[in-house]
C-alpha cells in the first residue's frame, strides 16, 4: 500500500515538472493566437484569453500585404520542394541502401559530410549564379538546390534498408523490369510511410524558409510568408493585430500537419540521429 | 550483375552531386578566393593575401566581441540545456507503462524546434515587450521585482537571446535523449536494483555512460548551430543599424559575419570571419570528440 | 594529394575566371527614343511606390512617356538596401532604376557600381542645378561623380502638440523661440507629467532621446569621417552629441520608447508625447494614420537654436550593369521624377516626402496654410530648413561608423559608459574596424 501511494507521489511529481514544461513550451503558440484576436495587442495585465477581432486583424493584413498571394506561394513552393525532394531523396537512398557498386562508402560518407556545411557566406556567388540563370525572382532558387539533399537521401537510406527485402528486387529483374521501373512501382509505393516523413519535414523546412526567400524574391508582395510578415514588423505601421494573425496563420498548415504525423516524425528523425 | 544494375546507382545518386557541385562546392571556393581580397560593394580592390585575417585576429575590436558573446550564448543558450535535457527525458522515460500522455508531451516538447525563427522572435518580441509582455508582468507581480528592459539592458539581451533559444531547444534535445534512454537494456537496470542502488546511483552509474555516443552527437549539434546564431539577434535587436544593441552584446559572430558582408560591404572580410568560424567550429567539435573519447573510456 | 590540391587550384581559378569575366564595360547609353516603348522596373521601398504610382498616372507624364510601361519592385527598408548591395557586389542589375536611402548612399558613392550621372550623356550636374546643394553633394564622388539624383529630402523640424503644450502653461511663441537644447530640456520637464496621479508618467516631451541622437550630427548624414580622414571628428561635435541624448535621458523627459514599436505609435494618438523631432515627412504620416483625429492641434517649429538636418532622403540611381539600351531611358524618368515641378509635387501631396527640387518651394502649394497644422504654413519652414542644411562629405565607412555610433548612443543613454569613454571607445573601434 505505502509503495503505491510512494509511487503514485512520484508519478505525481512527474507529470507536475512535465506538464510545467509542457506549459511553457506551447504557450507562445496559444499566446501567437490570442494576440491574433485582438486588434489591440497591447494590455495590462497581457491578454490571456481570445478577443473577437480576428477578422478585423486578417482584414488589416491583407490591406497591407496581399497575404492570400504569400500564402498560394509558399505553399506551391512547399508543395513543389516536397514533391522533387522525395523523388530524388528516395532514388538516391534506394541506390545506397540497395545496390552494391565501387565507391558506395567513400561517397555516402561524403553526402553526410556535407551536412557539416555552413551555409555561410555563399550567397553572392548563388545570387549572381541565380541571375545568369535568369531564375531570380522565380520559384526555382527555392526548390532546385535542395532537391538531392543530404538529410533526406540519408533519411532515406536508413529507411530504405530496412524495408525492402531484396528478394524482391531481385523477382522483379527476373520479371523484365528495367531498374527505373523498379524504382516507380516497387520501391516508391514500398517507401511511402519514409515518404511520409520525409515530405513533412522538407514541407516544414520549405515554409519555414526565409534568408534566401529574402534575397530572391525581395518583393513582400510576390513573395513568400516570411518575408511579408518580417517585412510588416521590421518598419510596421503599429498594426501588430495584423502581424499576429499573419503569423498565427503562418503556423496553422505546420501544427496540422505536425499533429498528423508528429508521432513519425520525432521517433525517425531521433532514430535518424542515432545512428549518425 | 547487369550492366544496368551497375549504372543505375551511380545515374541514381548523380542528382545529388550536380546540384552539390552547382550549388554548394562552386560557392564555397568562390568564398576562399574573395576572402583574400579587399572586396567592396564594387567588387575585388585587389588582393591582399592573409591581412583580412590578420586584422580579425589582431586589430579588428568587434570579432573577439562577437566571439566571446557567441560563446556565452552557447554555454547559457546551448549546452547548459542539456543539464535540463537528460533529467526530463528520464521523467519522460519514467515508468514506462505508467506515463500516460507520453505521446502528448513528446509532441509539445518537439513543437519549438519546427517553428521558424521569424515567427518565434515575432512571438517572443511581445512576451519580452517591458511594459505589455508576459515575461516583466511574471517577474514584477510574482516575484515582486523591478520591470526589466530586456532588450536594453546589456546583461539581459543575452538572457532573452539565451531564453529563446532553450525555449526552441530543450525539446529537442530532449527527444533525442529520450531516443537514447530506450535504447538502454532494461537488464542493466535490473541488475543494478539486485545491488540496492537508488535512483540517482542509477542514473550516475548507468544511465550517463550509456548516454554518451547521445550527448557527443547532441553537443555537437548545439555547437554547430549554436555558433551560427543569427536570426534571432537580427530580428530581436533591430537589426543591423544597431549591432547587436547595447554594448553590442548581442553582436554574435555569425551577425558580424552578416553585417561585415551585407551593411558594411567588405566581402573579403565577411568571408574571412566565415573561414574563421569554420574553423573555431571544427576545432570545438574535435575538442567534444577528444572528451567523449576520454569518458568512454 | 597533389592532385587533389591542383583540381581545387584550377576550380578556384575558373571560379574567378568565370565572375570576372560576368562583368560587362561600361558603354554608352542608348539615348530615349520617345516613340519606341520601353518596359523599365524600379526598385522601391516604403512609400515610395505609391507616390510615384501617382505621378505616372498624370497626365503629364503620360504625354511625355506615352510608350514607357513601368513595373515596381517594392521591398521593405531592410530587404530593399541589402538586396541591393548583394546586386551591386554580384555585379548584376536586377531593376533599371533603383532607390537608395540617403543613409547608404554613401557606401556606393565611394564603392562604385551605379553609373555616372555627371558624365555625358546623362550630364546631372547641370540638370540638378536646381536641386538643393547638400543632397547633391552628398551623392557627389571626390572626383566628381554624381553617382544618384536627390529625390526628397527630409528637412528636420520639431512637432509638438498645442494643446499640450498649454496646458502646460507655454505659448506657441515660447514653443517657436527655444534657444537651444538646454531650453528645450527645462521645457521639456514641464511637458513630463502624471497626468491621473497615480504614480507613473504617462505624458513625456519626448518618446525616445534617441529621437535628437542624429540632430547635432546633421541627421547623421556624411560629416562622419573630417576633410583630413579623421573619424568622429571634431571631438565637441560628437561629444556634444552624446550629451544631448544623456542630458535628455538625466531630465527624465523622454518615454524609452523605440521608434515604430507599437507603444510609440500609439503615443502619438493617445497624447502620452507632447513633441517629436522627426523629418517633414512625418506630418505626413501623423496626419493620414498615426494620428488622424487630432486635427488642428499638432504644430511645427524649428528645431531649438534653429539647428538644421536632414533626416532621411531618397535618392535614384542607374545601376552599371543595367543594359545599356534601358539607361537612357531609366535616366529620362529619374530626371523626370527629380527636376520635373509636377512630379515633385505629386510626390509631396502623396506621401509628404519633400521635394529636392529648391524651384517648387516658391510654388503657391508651399504658401497654403494646413489644416491639420491649425492653418499654420508649414511648408514654408521645411523649404527655409531645406536650404540651409550644411553639406557633408560622405564616406565609404559611413554605414559602419553609424552601426558604430548607434551602439555607442545606447551604452551612453543606458549608463553602460560615460560620454567621454563612449567617445573613446567609439573612436577606437572605427579606427580598427576601418584598417
Amino acid at each position: 500500500m505505502v509503495h503505491t501511494l510512494e509511487s503514485r507521489a512520484r508519478l505525481g511529481g512527474i507529470y507536475v515538472s512535465l506538464g510545467l514544461f509542457a506549459l511553457i513550451f506551447a504557450f507562445p503558440f496559444y499566446y501567437v493566437f490570442v494576440l491574433a484576436s485582438w486588434s489591440n495587442i497591447y494590455s495590462n495585465p497581457p491578454h490571456v484569453v481570445f478577443g473577437s477581432d480576428l477578422m478585423v486583424n486578417i482584414r488589416a493584413l491583407l490591406t497591407q500585404v496581399p497575404f492570400h498571394v504569400n500564402f498560394f506561394n509558399s505553399l506551391m513552393i512547399a508543395v513543389i520542394s516536397t514533391i522533387g525532394t522525395i523523388f530524388f531523396c528516395t532514388m538516391a537512398g534506394y541506390a545506397f541502401a540497395k545496390f552494391e557498386f565501387k565507391g558506395k562508402k567513400p561517397i555516402m560518407l561524403f553526402v553526410l559530410a556535407t551536412m557539416a556545411i555552413p551555409p555561410f557566406l555563399n550567397i553572392i556567388p548563388f545570387f549572381k549564379m541565380m541571375v545568369a540563370f535568369g531564375w531570380y525572382q522565380t520559384w526555382l532558387p527555392l526548390i532546385v538546390p535542395t532537391l538531392a539533399n543530404a538529410f533526406g537521401i540519408f533519411l532515406m537510406t536508413q529507411f530504405l534498408e530496412s524495408s525492402i527485402p531484396s528478394d524482391l528486387l531481385s523477382a522483379a529483374r527476373i520479371d523484365g523490369l528495367n531498374e527505373f521501373q523498379i524504382l516507380l512501382y516497387v520501391v516508391f509505393p514500398l517507401a511511402k510511410p519514409g515518404i511520409a516523413i520525409l515530405g513533412t519535414v522538407t514541407f516544414i523546412g520549405s515554409w519555414n524558409n526565409f534568408v534566401s526567400a529574402l534575397i530572391m524574391l525581395p518583393n513582400p508582395k510576390t513573395s513568400t510568408i516570411p518575408v511579408a510578415l518580417s517585412s510588416l514588423f521590421v518598419r510596421s505601421d503599429g498594426n501588430f493585430g495584423g502581424l499576429m494573425a499573419g503569423t498565427a496563420i503562418a503556423l496553422f498548415p505546420l501544427l496540422i500537419a505536425f499533429s498528423f504525423f508528429s508521432k513519425k516524425i520525432i521517433s525517425n528523425l531521433t532514430a535518424g540521429s542515432l545512428k549518425a | 550483375m547487369t550492366k544496368q544494375e551497375k549504372i543505375a546507382p551511380y545515374i541514381f545518386v548523380s542528382p545529388f552531386f550536380i546540384l552539390f557541385l552547382i550549388f554548394a562546392l562552386y560557392p564555397i571556393l568562390y568564398s576562399v578566393y574573395i576572402s583574400f581580397f579587399k572586396w567592396t560593394v564594387s567588387g575585388p580592390q585587389g588582393f591582399i593575401g592573409l591581412t583580412n585575417y590578420k586584422n580579425l585576429l589582431t586589430i579588428d575590436p568587434f570579432f573577439f566581441k562577437s566571439l566571446s558573446n557567441t560563446v556565452w550564448l552557447l554555454i547559457f543558450g546551448s549546452l547548459l540545456q542539456h543539464l535540463f535535457a537528460i533529467p526530463l527525458a528520464i521523467l519522460l522515460n519514467n515508468g514506462r507503462d505508467a506515463l500516460k500522455g507520453r505521446d502528448f508531451f513528446k509532441t509539445t516538447f518537439f513543437l519549438p524546434y519546427i517553428t521558424s525563427t521569424v515567427s518565434v522572435t515575432l512571438i517572443f518580441a511581445q512576451l519580452f515587450d517591458m511594459n505589455y509582455g508576459w515575461l516583466n508582468y511574471i517577474w514584477v507581480n510574482l516575484f515582486n521585482q523591478e520591470a526589466v528592459n530586456w532588450l536594453q539592458n546589456p546583461d539581459t539581451i543575452k538572457s532573452s537571446l539565451a531564453i529563446m533559444l532553450n525555449w526552441r531547444f530543450i525539446g529537442w534535445n530532449t527527444i533525442i535523449y529520450l531516443a537514447g534512454l530506450q535504447a538502454i537494456p532494461h537488464s542493466l537496470y535490473e541488475a543494478a536494483d539486485i545491488d540496492g542502488a537508488g535512483p540517482i546511483a542509477k542514473h550516475w552509474f548507468i544511465t550517463l555512460p550509456q548516454l554518451i555516443p547521445i550527448i557527443f552527437f547532441a553537443v555537437t549539434m548545439s555547437i554547430i548551430g549554436g555558433m551560427q546564431v543569427f536570426d534571432e539577434p537580427f530580428v530581436l535587436l533591430g537589426g543591423y543599424e544597431q549591432m547587436g544593441g547595447n554594448m553590442n552584446s548581442g553582436l554574435t559572430s555569425a551577425f558580424y559575419l552578416m553585417f561585415t558582408g551585407f551593411k558594411a560591404s567588405r566581402f573579403g572580410k565577411g568571408s574571412a570571419i566565415a573561414w574563421l568560424l569554420f574553423f573555431i567550429i571544427f576545432i570545438m567539435t574535435v575538442i567534444n570528440r577528444k572528451i567523449t573519447k576520454a569518458l568512454e573510456k | 594529394m597533389k592532385r587533389l590540391s591542383s583540381v581545387l587550384m584550377v576550380m578556384v581559378l575558373v571560379s574567378a575566371s568565370l565572375f570576372a569575366a560576368g562583368g560587362q564595360e561600361q558603354g554608352a547609353a542608348v539615348a530615349f527614343d520617345p516613340n519606341a516603348s520601353y518596359d523599365l522596373t524600379i526598385g522601391c521601398y516604403g512609400d515610395l511606390e505609391k507616390a510615384y504610382t501617382a505621378v505616372f498616372a498624370t497626365d503629364d507624364f503620360k504625354q511625355k512617356f506615352p510608350n514607357v510601361n513601368i513595373t515596381f519592385q517594392t521591398s521593405d527598408f531592410n530587404g530593399h538596401h541589402s538586396r541591393l548591395t548583394t546586386v551591386i557586389a554580384a555585379r548584376e542589375a536586377t531593376n533599371d532604376i533603383e532607390a537608395l536611402e540617403i543613409g547608404y548612399i554613401a557606401q556606393f558613392v565611394a564603392g562604385g557600381g551605379l553609373s555616372d550621372l555627371a558624365a555625358a550623356p546623362y550630364d546631372g550636374m547641370a540638370v540638378g542645378s536646381d536641386l538643393v546643394d547638400f543632397a547633391m553633394s552628398n551623392a557627389t564622388t571626390k572626383d566628381g561623380k554624381l553617382i544618384a539624383m536627390p529625390v526628397d529630402i527630409a528637412p528636420a523640424v520639431l512637432f509638438y502638440r498645442k494643446s499640450i503644450i498649454e496646458a502646460a502653461g507655454l505659448t506657441v511663441q515660447q514653443m517657436e523661440n527655444i534657444k537651444d537644447w538646454d531650453e528645450y530640456i527645462e521645457i521639456g520637464k514641464k511637458l513630463t507629467k502624471d497626468l491621473d496621479n497615480d504614480g507613473t508618467i504617462d505624458q513625456y516631451a519626448i518618446t525616445h532621446a534617441n529621437d535628437v541622437a542624429m540632430v547635432p550630427l546633421n541627421g547623421g548624414k556624411g560629416g562622419w569621417i573630417d576633410a583630413g580622414g579623421n573619424p568622429l571628428e571634431p571631438k565637441a561635435k560628437f561629444v556634444g552629441a552624446l550629451e544631448l541624448v544623456q542630458n535628455i535621458r538625466n531630465a527624465g523627459i523622454d518615454g524609452d520608447m523605440g521608434a515604430w514599436t507599437g507603444p510609440w505609435v500609439e503615443a502619438f494618438s493617445n497624447g502620452s508625447t507632447a513633441t517629436m523631432v522627426n523629418g517633414a515627412w512625418f506630418g505626413g504620416a501623423l496626419k493620414t494614420w498615426m494620428a488622424p483625429d487630432q486635427s488642428g492641434d499638432w504644430r511645427v517649429a524649428y528645431l531649438p537654436g534653429k539647428t538644421m538636418a536632414s533626416l532621411g532622403g531618397t535618392y535614384l540611381s542607374i545601376p552599371e550593369y543595367v543594359k545599356e539600351d534601358k539607361k537612357g531611358v531609366a535616366w529620362e524618368i529619374i530626371k523626370y521624377l527629380s527636376t520635373s515641378p509636377s512630379a515633385q509635387l505629386t510626390t509631396f501631396n502623396t506621401i509628404d516626402a519633400y521635394p529636392a527640387l529648391t524651384s517648387v518651394y516658391d510654388d503657391p502649394i508651399m504658401d497654403e496654410g494646413l489644416a491639420y497644422f491649425g492653418g499654420q504654413q508649414v511648408r514654408k519652414i521645411y523649404a527655409d530648413v531645406a536650404e540651409n542644411i550644411p553639406s557633408n562629405t560622405v564616406s565609404e565607412y559611413d554605414a559602419l561608423i553609424l552601426s558604430i555610433w548607434n551602439s555607442t548612443v545606447t551604452s551612453v543613454l543606458t549608463g553602460e559608459t560615460g560620454m567621454m569613454e563612449g567617445y573613446d571607445k567609439a573612436k577606437q573601434q572605427v579606427l580598427a574596424t576601418i584598417q
